[in-house]
């Protein structure tokens, strides 16, 4: 990521510094990340997912990043997940 | 992972927090009936408060108000207990069971002080030989007479007050993966450096496991290698009673782990047993048994040769609060994220003037829950590995569990019913 880049990112964090991971920590970066990328809206009705009360707790499979989101708008519960590429496991055929 | 702000709502239990509020809508116990066998009142602490739990001379009812009286705050602990309340010692302000003021001696010409001051106050009941208090707002629910509580059996109950917040404690109960690394793997380890036999039962490798909402919870189901979707471990499995149980059991014992929130950084942590073996005599106990088990030897380190010792280290070596911004999930935490869902739900509804899961409303005789009976394939073994290699291994009654287990099954042999 460019310094650029981080810069922006970070501009787009909450304003509390308490809020913010702790600086130097050492999984400091992870958690400013989950800070950046978990998902801020419902994918199904839109709603502001902090506003709703609702949750997306962040996990890791090998490389996909997945929120587990539930909206406490709609009751919408599953998966958002980010990744860099799609791959594709094929199942015995 | 979570942000700071989200894993602060979801760990204060103080009140007026949204987790605190969602908390106040449950029943807990919180003293055993044979504390008031010698004194009428106990201070407890629930949910980040202190309160003065007190039963009556002649009646025997059982009472609960906040504990310092409003007036000046003395302790109404050292207070005098009467058939319809309790006075505080200092200056003899009289409250009912439901925290009005009824007497003010000092202020006998002035009613109308005495109707304004209310003292906090819950309802307070027994059950199982235990003292279950609510503290939330009216109508209180039922108290839910779960199945561990009510059935017939011999009673057993180990408990400890730990250093921790509730949450990390009722995360780990949506973790079936800890069981095979922390009472299989590492249980097998310390076994070979320190010279002991650990149980083999705990090691089988996980599978496959699910995680199902209900009505009670989250019911927790796993296919450990060697067995299939038709063992009880998947077909029955067994749940996470919703906020602060788990229901566990197998080879005749039935166990509810209770974990009540004493404060963001404090639990009281049981296990209370019920043991039924089929082929035993009946129980002719008076009241369950209760002693506290250790978990720190005399140097301060944690003592990890037996189940709870090791669940107990990991719960409290997470810290007095886990830092869940600093924590990395896997796909096999999933369990855990659902809770936290669990949790966020519950919050709504109770802000939305609902009842959370599990409010029971109807009287009821027993509430059965869901669990399996074959654990883990190993019946013999496992009722003797979960009493001499878990908490019981402290009970005084330790070798009548043993033998009631040893006897039951011996019954069952020469009754050909141990297939």
């Amino acid at each position: 990521m460019s310094p650029e880049q981080r810069k922006a990112d970070l501009a787009a964090l909450p304003p509390d510094p308490h809020r913010l991971p702790v600086k130097g920590s050492w999984f400091g970066p992870d958690a400013e990340r989950h800070l950046l990328d978990r998902p801020k809206f419902c994918p199904m009705c839109a709603v502001d997912l902090n506003q709703s009360g609702g949750i997306s707790t962040e996990y890791w499979a090998a490389d996909l990043r997945v929120f587990m989101t539930w909206c406490g708008g709609c009751g919408w519960f599953g998966e958002i997940v980010r990744f860099d590429m799609v791959t594709i496991t094929e199942e015995e055929h | 992972m979570l942000t700071v702000e989200q894993n602060e709502e979801l760990t204060s239990v103080g009140p007026s927090t949204p987790m605190g509020e969602l908390l106040r809508r449950y029943w807990y116990p919180i003293a055993f009936e044979e504390d008031f066998d010698s004194m009428p009142t106990k201070t407890v602490r629930l949910l980040g408060e202190n309160w003065t739990l007190f039963k009556t001379p002649i009646g025997g009812r059982y009472g609960i108000v906040a504990e310092h009286c409003p007036h000046r705050r003395a302790s109404l602990t050292y207070g005098v207990v009467h058939e319809d309340g309790i006075r505080c010692g200092y200056h003899g302000w009289k409250f009912a069971f439901d925290g009005r003021c009824v007497e003010q001696p000092a202020e006998s010409d002035n009613q109308n002080f005495r109707d304004r001051v209310q003292q906090k106050a819950g309802k307070a009941q027994t059950m199982a030989g235990m003292v279950w208090v609510y503290v939330g707002p009216d109508p209180a629910p039922e108290l839910p007479r779960f199945d561990v509580f009510v059935m017939d059996g011999v009673k057993d109950c180990g408990y400890t007050t730990l250093p921790c917040n509730w949450l990390q404690i009722m995360e780990n109960s949506v973790d079936p993966h800890h069981v095979e690394w922390l009472h299989g793997h590492y249980f097998e380890f310390l076994g070979q450096t320190h010279g002991f036999d650990a149980p083999k039962a705990f090691q089988k490798k996980h599978m496959k496991t699910g995680f199902e909402e209900m009505e009670w919870g989250i019911l927790k189901r796993r296919v450990l290698e060697g067995s299939t979707e038709e063992n009880d471990d998947w077909k029955i499995g067994h749940p996470l009673v919703f906020p602060y149980f788990m229901r566990v059991g197998g080879a005749g014992i039935n166990q509810m782990q209770i974990r009540v929130p004493i404060d963001d950084t404090h639990t009281w942590t049981l296990f209370f047993s019920t043991h039924s073996p089929k082929g035993a005599e009946p129980s002719n106990q008076d009241r369950p048994v209760f002693y506290e088990y250790q978990w720190k030897d005399e140097q301060g380190r944690f003592i990890t040769d037996y189940i709870e010792g090791q669940d107990t280290m990991a719960w409290v070596s997470q810290g007095a609060i886990i830092d869940r911004s600093q924590e990395h999930l896997g796909r096999s935490d999933a369990g855990v994220a659902m809770l936290r869902k669990m949790f966020k739900e519950n919050m709504k509804k109770v802000a939305d003037g609902e009842d959370p899961i599990g409010t029971v409303r109807e009287p009821h005789e027993r509430i059965d829950l869901p669990c399996e009976k074959d654990k883990f394939g190993a019946e013999r073994e496992f009722a003797n590995a979960w009493i001499t290699g878990g908490s019981m291994r402290y009970s005084p009654i330790k070798q009548e569990l043993l033998d009631l287990h040893e006897n039951a099954w011996a019954a069952r042999e020469s009754a050909g019913t141990n297939a």
